[in-house]
């Protein structure tokens, strides 16, 4: 007999909150330094969506079965028994086709709609912080159908100025991948064919878009968060809905098969160790 | 791109094949990420004192930070370049983009592929469709955007980009220069077939009838030399042959953290300057032991994730 499953935390949330972003049938990519995503991606060809089309890196290994997540997305375990292995650059054609649904970005900032910075803190010409590059995130995020953000740093911090700084913030310094609208305009006005970002999976809540004004709104809350915390945590004002979902839990089925899928618990990288302490109740 | 058809010239040593590299040359480097990066081939063309090396390539490590770190580097075009969530940022390429003393020119993996495959197909720009909002387009002139004359469509249009030379580390290659590739191949066959001068350096150096037997995937004619460098993409995996060296990388990303001095004595010193050859630099990094651990990360799961969490 299995051990029973009594406690979930953070990480595993976040990953059946991303997980639910994918339909069945849906071709999925995902590249660089992500172990989170390729977690949540897994995770729904195991349970809801096992038709899901899936690419492990970019290795291109089609829907493999890996015995681990890596550390390192560049590794060779994400071919382990996949389908015949294809060129990098079948999966990058086929994107630009438009066939792609799905692909999961980060941002080391996000801003209000959905545009992601991961090239440079500062200014291009006073370049405070070098981000390691956008990789692919710049033209797969116009050619996909949509893409699903994360971050796992939702949180204000001050500085020692005593001004405080934020991942969501009210405009990004450098617009590396598009959200919905940018100072050259929205997606229609640029003729941009992919439809942008409709799901943002933090950790402390969940938002999609506001139809009209194209800003993040809060959909769902995770265990233990208030409006106000999302507040405070966000360098901008979110549309707040009446009606705020709590984030619906996730069964013990999914935080099962996430733990055999990620033994050594790559997903768990990058979240403070405050956030990784706190365990919820199945 | 070239033709390089005398079969009887292609095995070189390590320094005549880095001297096929000039200064300011734009150079394609191989692999990906932590897989598969020509890391021996970076380390002497750091010993040669190569200057203003131009790298174009998609998402990559410690290949591009070492060279920056070397002082071979003026530009890097590469669509990211860093440790990821296993080891963080990567300090060398960081510091000196923060300090300006090297040129990033900011890419994309896709933009990358298309400007290849442009000289690849020899024609001088390929079009994509619409990308916009992103500013990575307002800082470089490689990107326009016009209307299609025959559909009326908005289009995206990327300039040919042809590196003066490849650089690519291999499994198997034979004695005139046909080589075998495993999977992952990342972008090296397009790296190949885009670039003027390709150099490969391979793992083992087969007879000619073994390698018709494993089946070759870049023929001989594309391939201006061949190095043999046993573990020659180390600290980076060469799958199947064997995985990242992680505790190298942790120890390299911890000097590098330390600024330039401390990586310098450290570091280059120790890794890049210290061994006389690629012997002493196999000896260095931990010899016969080192080698059969990283190696037998196919012998069973548990020993496969011990090498993902080494410090």
């Amino acid at each position: 007999m299995t051990e029973k499953i009594t406690y979930y935390s953070i990480d595993e949330l976040m990953a059946v909150c991303l997980a639910r972003t994918i339909k069945d049938g849906d071709t999925v990519f995902n590249g660089v330094a992500v172990p989170l995503p390729f977690t949540a991606i897994m995770l729904a060809r195991k349970t809801h969506a096992p038709n899901t089309v899936f690419w492990g890196g970019l290795l291109a290994g089609l829907n493999p079965e890996p015995c681990f997540l890596p550390p390192t997305s560049g590794d060779s375990v994400m071919l382990r028994d996949a389908d015949p292995v294809l060129h990098l650059s079948q999966i990058f054609d086929l994107v630009m086709r438009g066939e792609l649904n799905r692909v999961f970005f980060s941002g080391a900032q996000i801003d209000k709609y959905g545009n992601l910075n991961n090239t440079l803190i500062g200014s291009p010409k006073n370049i405070r912080v070098k981000l390691p590059g956008g990789a692919g995130g710049s033209h797969v995020g116009s050619f996909a159908r949509n893409f699903t953000i994360w971050s796992v740093r939702h949180e204000a911090r001050t500085t020692s100025k005593g001004k405080p700084v934020y991942n969501f913030v009210d405009k990004v310094d450098f617009v590396t991948t598009m959200g919905h609208r940018t100072d050259g305009g929205d997606r229609q006005e640029l003729g941009i064919r992919g439809g942008g970002p409709d799901v943002v999976v933090t950790n402390l809540c969940v938002f999609d878009f506001d139809e009209a004004s194209k800003i993040m709104r809060l959909k769902s809350l995770h265990p233990g968060v208030t409006i106000q915390d999302v507040v405070e945590n966000t360098g901008f004002e979110p549309v707040i809905p009446e009606k705020v979902e709590d984030s619906p839990a996730p069964t013990e089925e999914a935080i099962r098969i996430i733990r055999e899928l990620d033994p050594l618990e790559t997903r768990k990288r990058g979240f403070s160790s405050e956030a990784l302490k706190r365990r919820y109740d199945l | 791109m070239g033709i390089f058809p005398f079969r009887d010239q292609k095995i070189m040593s390590l320094s005549e094949a880095a001297g096929l590299v000039h200064d300011g040359d734009i150079v394609a480097i191989g692999g990906n990420l932590s897989a598969r990066e020509p890391i021996a081939m970076i380390r002497e063309l750091i010993r040669q004192g190569k200057r203003n090396l131009h790298t174009v390539g998609g998402a990559h490590g410690v290949d591009i930070d070492l060279m920056c770190a070397g002082g071979v580097v003026g530009t890097v075009q590469n669509s990211f370049v860093g440790f990821e969530a296993d080891l963080g940022l990567a300090p060398n390429f960081r510091r000196m983009a923060e300090a300006g003393t090297i040129k990033v020119r900011e890419t994309d993996c896709i933009a990358m592929m298309v400007q290849l495959r442009a000289s690849q197909f020899g024609v001088p720009f390929m079009p994509t469709p619409v990308v916009d909002g992103t500013q990575i387009l307002g800082l470089s002139t490689d990107f326009r955007q016009i209307t299609c004359p025959f559909s009326g469509e908005r289009v995206n249009l990327l300039p040919a980009l042809r590196p003066n030379v490849a650089i690519i580390h291999a499994h198997r290659a034979d004695n005139q220069g046909n080589v075998k590739l495993y999977p992952p191949y990342f972008a090296d066959l397009l790296f190949v077939e885009a670039s003027d001068k390709v150099i490969v350096t391979v793992e083992k150096v087969v007879a000619r009838e073994e390698l018709k037997h494993m089946g070759s995937n870049i023929p001989y004619y594309e391939i201006t030399g061949v190095v043999e460098l046993p573990l020659g993409a180390h600290p980076t995996s060469c799958y199947p042959d064997y995985s990242y060296d992680r505790a190298h990388l942790s120890e390299y990303v911890k000097a590098a953290q330390g600024g330039p001095e401390v990586f310098s004595s450290q570091y280059l010193e120790k890794c890049v300057f210290g061994p006389r050859n690629h012997q002493e630099y196999l000896e260095l990094i931990g010899g016969e032991e080192k080698r059969n651990a990283l190696m037998d990360w196919h012998q069973d799961e548990g020993r496969w994730r011990e090498l993902m969490l080494r410090e």
